[in-house]
């Protein structure tokens, strides 16, 4: 009784041990609905495979102990060669999680890639050597930043945007890590994907594929604003843009 | 003078009192045993450069900015470490070992065509060294990363011959895999020893035959990717230029239909060497014989589906096909795992170096294998890709399940090559300063990736939060720097002064245990008769054992006479 009493306490401990760990593993909290979709999904991958190489390294460690050879024991243990119906399990065991696991996976992959027929806004991005540019066909306005001065993407909250991406010179990946979401930039090739942003605020963004000397730089922010906050930035916007025409036209 | 292929009668060698081999000797050989140790010399010489540049990578991102080099040094020198890895120590090294034991696994003299092995052996280095030769080019070597994507890898983007030298070194060291493929294939299907027939060869065999296989089929794809960029550089051929009607997405799809197999080129015979050294230390035999060759064919099968996994980000592919095929090979991969855990099940385990170095394989290799089922799912790989994430995964693939499966081999078959035992002292040392320091390098990388960090940036400002983990894994780079020092000084000692091995020192089961340490250059004075998959085990429990040439294929004659 004082035996079991023990054991379970040793196993709380180590449950105990191990849920902060657990925990760290997890997938942050996303801030698009598509990128949400894709935290739920890792989650559920990590509790499988948590399971799993517990399960796994419990078989090792308890064969190591159980079964160590004594010091001058020389006796050869049965010689098995195979067990036709343990073969036949763990293949089949693996391939059922699999097939589980595909399943939550094409399912969480319609949600991401799902785009509106009808999108709220349209953004062009083009990633060039070293950073961005963010073009709202819409409203004729438009962003570009430099290695020094990283561009801002401004974007209404619950709406849905639709993003079109290209690449003026080599391949980037334009990757939002709290959108736990990117997408390459291909020169000659336009990438679409939707994004529907559900909390305010401002979040970084970077270029995730290698692209030369400056891609370290390549960084650039996302600002969340309501919709209200929003059409007054397309306003001031196209203000402004507008104005730098005029400077540029006139020097 | 190595003359080769001579099943002549014993010389007058006393089987411990191998005569050193002299430089000269080294130069002009043909004999497959020493062409195995110049592959593994060589293969260690570049993974000693390769792992220093390793440290000064993990040495720069220890805090944020930068502290040691410049963004352009720092993007040759990631590039270069992992060129030298992959192309260069890698895939080599197996190949060393695989020149060395094929043919004694087999009961055979040398390999098929000893001259070209020698061929492939001095093409590899002279590939090698045009890679390496492009650090002292005036703009440095490529620093593209080692996938090289074009356009940035196109003369447009990266000047400078460092990036030529790059491509043609490695077309040479493509060229010498594709031969040596065909001789060791030809070896394995041509110069069995009689009764030695396929269901009987050793696991490790098995897998060097499948990884031959993948190299056969898949390092063409890489000399044409290869062939491609070149005329791309030089002229402007357009392959993957979308101002000329073409598009890098080509390159990736033939980059990777090489560079997904590869990663089985690679670690297909690190799961032999793992079939070979658990029985052996657990004193029974493989569990699943069969299935674990059915397991590698269907590996190397699915292996040739998959590449696209690499390219799920780009948007151009059908992420259906690609990710159901990536999680399928899992289950083939967790056969032989389970395999392994009950050749271990109700053995007789003894914690040698070579077992306690499978025991850091299963361990390492489940978390890498369980995270490509991650990777397997598109949507995940839209959250890590180009990430730490990814670094962590095959970090933990091919270094860790490469390098504990490389050790265990070293550590189990050293007394053959060399006639003398590897001091266990020094060897556990080496064992658990490696896997703490390997666990604590790239677990944080997980954690990295998984909150945003992208590969291949020298800095970091800003992103205060990366910084402990970052410190922890450059703390544990220079913890695996330092136990590779165990391992060189117990080489260094015990070849002069290790304990004499003899010619069976592990009990093993395979023929290379039926000769002397080392054996002598024609490899067999006589060999025993081959009734099963463990004929040194028949021999030494004699041929009445209940146990002894069980387990076989019906088929008990010779296959040959």
């Amino acid at each position: 009784m004082h035996r079991v009493h023990g054991n379970a306490k040793t196993i709380a401990r180590l449950v105990g041990l191990a849920t902060p760990l657990l925990l760290a593993g997890c997938a942050p909290q996303s801030v698009t609905e598509q990128g949400a979709a894709i935290g739920r999904l890792y989650n559920l991958f990590l509790a499988v495979a948590a399971v799993v190489w517990v399960t796994v390294t419990g078989v090792m460690v308890w064969s190591l102990v159980r079964y160590r050879r004594k010091d001058g024991d020389d006796r050869l243990p049965k010689q098995t060669h195979g067990n036709r119906y343990w073969e036949f399990g763990w293949t089949l065991i693996p391939l059922v999680i699999i097939a589980g696991l595909i399943i939550a996976t094409v399912r969480t992959q319609s949600t991401v890639l799902h785009q509106q027929p009808d999108p709220d806004l349209t953004v062009e991005v083009t990633g060039f050597q070293w950073s961005w540019r963010f073009a709202y066909p819409e409203s004729g306005t438009e962003m570009v930043g430099s290695s020094r001065h990283p561009p801002e993407l401004v974007v209404p909250a619950n709406r849905t945007v639709h993003v079109r991406l290209a690449s003026a010179d080599v391949i980037h990946n334009f990757y939002i890590p709290r959108t736990l979401f990117k997408r390459y930039a291909i020169p000659g090739t336009t990438n679409e994907f939707d994004l529907t942003f559900t909390e305010l605020g401002r979040y970084d963004g970077n270029c995730a594929q290698f692209c030369g000397f400056g891609h370290p730089d390549m960084v650039f922010s996302v600002r969340v604003v309501t919709a209200e906050e929003f059409a007054g930035w397309v306003t001031a916007a196209r203000a402004r843009s507008t104005a730098q025409r005029a400077g540029t036209t006139g020097g | 003078m190595a003359t080769t292929q001579v099943p002549a009668p014993a010389p007058a060698e006393a089987p411990s009192g191998h005569p050193r081999a002299g430089l000269l000797e080294y130069l002009t050989t043909v004999d497959h045993k020493k062409i195995g140790i110049l592959y593994l010399y060589t293969a260690f010489g570049v993974f000693f450069a390769g792992g220093i540049l390793a440290m000064l990578v993990r040495a720069e991102l220890a805090e944020p900015g930068l502290q040691y080099m410049g963004q352009n040094s720092y993007n040759q020198v990631f590039t270069m470490h992992g060129t030298l890895m992959i192309f260069l120590f890698a895939a080599q090294v197996t190949t060393g070992l695989a020149n060395y034991f094929i043919p004694l696994h087999l009961g055979a003299a040398d390999v098929a065509f000893p001259r070209m092995n020698a061929a492939s052996y001095w093409l590899s280095l002279f590939g090698s060294l045009i890679v390496l030769s492009s650090f002292v080019v005036a703009g440095g070597s490529a620093a593209v990363g080692w996938t090289a994507y074009p356009p940035l890898s196109d003369a447009r983007y990266m000047q400078g011959t460092g990036m030529d030298l790059w491509i043609v070194g490695l077309l040479a060291v493509g060229l010498s895999g594709i031969l040596g493929s065909i001789n060791l294939l030809t070896t394995i299907f041509r110069l069995r020893a009689p009764g030695m027939t396929m269901f009987r060869i050793p696991m490790f065999v098995w897998t060097v035959l499948v990884n031959q296989l993948l190299i056969l089929l898949a390092f063409p794809a890489l000399t044409a990717a290869l062939a491609m960029l070149f005329l791309d550089r030089q002229f402007g051929a357009g392959f993957f230029n979308p101002d000329q009607g073409g598009t890098p997405v080509l390159y990736l799809h033939i980059f990777w239909f090489f560079g997904h197999p590869e990663v089985y080129i690679i670690i297909l015979p690190v799961f032999g060497i793992i079939s070979e050294v658990t029985p052996v230390f657990s004193r029974k035999p493989l569990f699943g014989y069969r299935a674990m060759v059915f397991a590698t064919f269907l590996i190397a099968g699915y292996s040739f589906t998959v590449w696209a996994h690499h390219m799920f980000t780009t948007g151009q592919i059908n992420l259906y096909w690609f990710s159901i095929m990536s999680f399928i090979i899992a289950v083939p991969t967790g056969i032989k795992v389970f395999n392994w855990l009950a050749t271990m099940w109700r053995g007789s385990i003894s914690l040698t170096t070579a077992m306690l170095m499978v025991v850091g394989f299963l361990v390492v290799f489940v978390i890498g294998g369980i995270t490509g089922v991650f990777l397997a799912s598109a949507p995940i790989d839209f959250a890590v890709n180009d990430t730490y994430y990814v670094v962590a995964h095959f970090h933990y693939v091919m270094v860790g399940a490469l390098l504990f499966g490389l050790f265990a081999g070293l550590y189990y078959w050293f007394p053959k090559m060399s006639g003398r035992l590897l001091s266990e002292a020094w060897g556990k040392l080496h064992f658990w300063s490696f896997f703490v320091g390997f666990n604590l390098t790239f677990f944080p990388q997980f954690l990295l990736g998984l909150s945003g960090m992208p590969r291949r940036i020298a800095d970091y400002s800003g992103i205060d939060r990366w910084t402990p983990l970052n410190l922890i894994s450059t703390v544990g780079a220079a913890l695996t720097g330092l136990s590779i020092l165990p391992f060189v000084w117990n080489v260094f000692v015990s070849l002069r002064k290790g304990a004499v091995a003899g010619d069976d020192p592990w009990q093993g089961n395979s023929l290379e245990w039926a000769t002397t340490s080392p054996p002598p250059q024609h490899n067999f004075h006589h060999l025993p008769e081959i009734h099963s998959e463990r004929p040194v085990f028949d021999l030494r429990h004699g041929l009445d054992h209940p146990e002894a040439g069980s387990h076989t294929d019906p088929q008990t004659a010779p296959e040959r006479g």
